[in-house]
């Protein structure tokens, strides 16, 4: 059959240029914001960046020498993993619980679903500035209202585990809203069957809502977790310089930021990110290979 | 009706020639200068300045204020993008790299050929921090010392004798360790935390004759054994004389002593209006620092008494648009009458030597003579810096903590961080 190189129809063009313009500014600015940058970050992970973006000095693969070498880098990243344990698993599972409940027809549901939702659309800057309140030692609202002492963000001990609890309070809401919406997909036939066989609530929760709901909860799964390897807000702004706490809570962005920007490092700032890039692709990937063996698409 | 046009345009053109030329007055080309400074405290007073300024050339001064985190991340984008500030202040810790990499306005041939600013009328240690192969890129704002802040109640609740001039360090600490003990511990004589080290540590490294950082900025005083004596000294003080490290991890030594929880707190001038704004501040008294009686002889001597002190310095973008006008604006607020009016008003003491006595009166009801008085009888040494300052102070700042929590593991502490400082300065 012989292949004929249509020539497009005027109306054809004028929709083609059409559908350019539009996605023109999306286009441009995913170029210049985005994939610039990219190419840029990699670009200067080669080099020992001099000051004001002038003088840099090709050093070949020696940033990522002492990324990888040097033990901060791998501390941090414990660190980040330690945090991302607490507060995925935990806002996906307190999600879950809250979904199930406020899918349910109760009085001033939508008052909780938006009660729920609202550490979401608070400013990270703002939720940190009122958790430090919260947890200050001296103090704290925390510690003055149940007469306690404890050093809930300067004990090396649990500091991790008080900023994983903040984590977990802001991300639930949206959790829990993307897992109403796979709820109300499930067909209520299923509950319908299952009762008429006489399943209790429970076991129509794990055999039913839960298989059902696997692809909303594999991608919240995947997107918190890259959100959970790349905080960074909560520890800058809780956490001093002199906090003992510090070097265990150190989250990878963190580091990268101290030096990239406080001590004009670029060069190696870059290394970090870029190594930290290459985790996060490799978690994905094998999350995306997982998908199959507990996933159920209809 | 001829004429009337006629008329018209020869008003209209009167009136533009009138106007430019109110404007052009000095020949300037801009209407408004750019100013960014990271400290609120003093916004009010230099708006002020800046306004007579602005009555005499026309030229509006915009005066922003960016918070310290913030300033020098913001400024060093605007060096890379060419967006700076006009005029802005530089401070040691930066200086060196804004004027390796030409960011700053040569103001060299400014001061030669003005009869209000002379060069020796200032701080010579800011001028030449500010200085590099023989060019001038700032002029001296303003210098500052550090006193010991002290608070009267808790020294008579207590029955305590408030600190002296003649105290040396041993003298504070007995009367810090007196008023822990009296108070079970609610309430502890002094507080440092690793950060501080202008207005505390590095006063004392000095005092007992160590060092932070060699003339030539190429070694690390970490080592040194004067500064391990210092150390040494500073670790008697933990848990008995000064607060915990732990309780300083997450309020600052100022808060708590607004809130009482320590008795003796050392402060840099900046510091005073915040404690003089206080509701307690009848309270509240300066004295000098202690000095440490190194050779014995009973008395304080030179180099016995040491303020660290610090200069921030007024400059201008190397980009700027008009230069002559952002030289202007700088020569005001560097002549002798501003500075004179930059005292009086409270807001700093001057960088121009002998117009600081008028901010000794700008506190009506608090004495802070103390400040003064370190310059006179004690000895000024300049804050310790390079040319990625932050590099190394961050570093100290981290590494210290795990020292004051555990004054054992010290020496070895500080051999590591000498190493690695005098690592870093090689770098540089």
């Amino acid at each position: 059959m012989e292949k004929t190189r249509r020539k497009m129809t005027p109306s054809q063009k004028s929709q083609a240029k059409w559908g350019l313009a539009f996605v023109a500014p999306t286009m441009i600015g995913l170029i210049v914001l985005n994939f610039y940058p990219i190419f840029n970050t990699v670009y200067q992970s080669f080099f020992k960046t001099g000051d004001f973006g002038m003088g840099n000095i090709f050093v070949g693969l020696q940033n990522y020498a002492t990324v990888l070498k040097g033990g901060e880098f791998w501390s941090s990243l414990l660190n980040t993993f330690k945090y991302a344990l607490i507060e995925v698993p935990f806002s996906v599972a307190f999600a879950l619980l809250l979904a199930v409940f406020l899918n349910r027809k109760i009085a001033c549901r939508g008052f909780y679903r938006t009660v729920f939702f609202l550490p979401m659309v608070a400013a990270p800057a703002a939720i940190a500035m009122v958790w430090r309140f919260l947890y200050n030692q001296q103090f704290g609202l925390i510690n003055n209202v149940f007469h306690t002492t404890t050093a809930w963000i300067s004990d090396p001990k649990i500091a991790w585990i008080s900023l994983g609890v903040i984590g977990v309070w802001s991300v639930v809401g949206y959790n829990m809203i993307l897992l109403i919406a796979g709820l109300q997909e499930i067909p209520h036939d299923y509950y319908e069957a299952a009762e008429i066989d006489g399943a209790t609530g429970i076991k129509q929760f794990f055999r039913i809502t839960i298989p059902l709901l696997s692809p909303t909860i594999f991608f919240i799964l995947q997107t918190r977790i890259i959100g959970a390897l790349q905080q960074f807000d909560l520890i800058f702004m809780m956490m001093d310089r002199s906090n003992p706490a510090l070097p265990k809570t150190q989250t990878v962005v963190y580091y990268f930021y101290v030096n990239a920007f406080q001590y004009n490092n670029r060069g190696l700032g870059a290394a970090i990110v870029l190594c930290m890039l290459v985790l996060i692709m490799m978690i994905t990937w094998v999350l995306q290979k997982t998908e199959k063996y507990w996933v159920f698409y209809n | 009706m001829k004429n009337m046009k006629v008329l018209l345009s020869v008003l209209l053109a009167l009136v533009m020639v009138l106007g430019t030329t109110a404007a052009m007055a000095e020949g300037f080309s801009v209407d408004v200068l750019e100013v960014k400074i990271w400290d609120n405290n003093q916004l009010a007073g230099l708006q002020e300045i800046a306004d007579e300024w602005t009555a005499k050339t026309g030229v509006k001064v915009n005066i922003q204020v960016v918070d310290w985190g913030n300033y020098w991340t913001l400024l060093e984008a605007g060096a890379s993008g060419g967006d700076m500030p006009d005029v802005f202040w530089m401070h040691s810790n930066n200086a060196e790299m804004y004027m390796n990499a030409g960011k700053l306005l040569d103001l060299t041939d400014y001061i030669a050929a003005s009869d209000v600013v002379n060069l020796e009328n200032y701080y010579q240690g800011i001028t030449d921090l500010y200085s590099k192969d023989g060019k001038n890129y700032a002029v001296a704002k303003d210098h500052d010392t550090i006193a010991l802040l002290y608070n009267k109640a808790l020294f008579d609740q207590y029955g305590v004798a408030y600190p002296a001039d003649d105290w040396t360090w041993e003298d504070y600490k007995a009367a810090a360790e007196a008023i822990t003990a009296a108070s079970n511990g609610e309430v502890y004589g002094g507080a440092c935390n690793t950060g501080n080290n202008q207005d505390t540590f590095y006063n004392i490294i000095y005092d007992f004759g160590g060092f932070v950082i060699s003339d030539d900025k190429k070694t690390s005083g970490w080592n040194d054994p004067n500064t391990l004596k210092a150390f040494e000294f500073m670790g008697t003080l933990f848990n008995n004389a000064w607060a915990p490290q732990q309780m300083l991890a997450e309020n600052g030594k100022d808060r708590l002593f607004l809130n009482k929880k320590i008795a003796m707190d050392t402060e840099g001038s900046w510091m005073i209006s915040q404690f003089y704004n206080d509701d307690n501040h009848d309270d509240y008294a300066w004295a000098m620092l202690p000095y440490e009686d190194v050779n014995g002889n009973g008395q304080c001597d030179e180099g016995e008494r040491v303020s660290i002190y610090n200069g921030l310095g007024w400059a201008a973008s190397a980009d700027v648009k008009d230069p002559a006008a952002a030289w202007s604006l700088i020569e005001w607020f560097s002549s002798k009458e501003m500075q004179l009016k930059q005292s009086e008003l409270g807001v700093t003491m001057a960088g121009y030597i002998g117009c600081s006595d008028a901010f000794m009166n700008a506190f009506p009801g608090m004495d802070i003579s103390a400040f003064l008085k370190m310059e006179t009888e004690g000895t000024l040494v300049f804050r310790p810096y390079s040319k990625y300052t932050s590099r190394w102070e961050d570093q100290a700042t981290s590494d210290l903590v795990a020292v004051w929590n555990d004054p054992s593991i010290m020496n070895d502490t500080l051999n590591r961080m000498a190493g690695d400082m005098n690592a870093l300065l090689a770098q540089e």
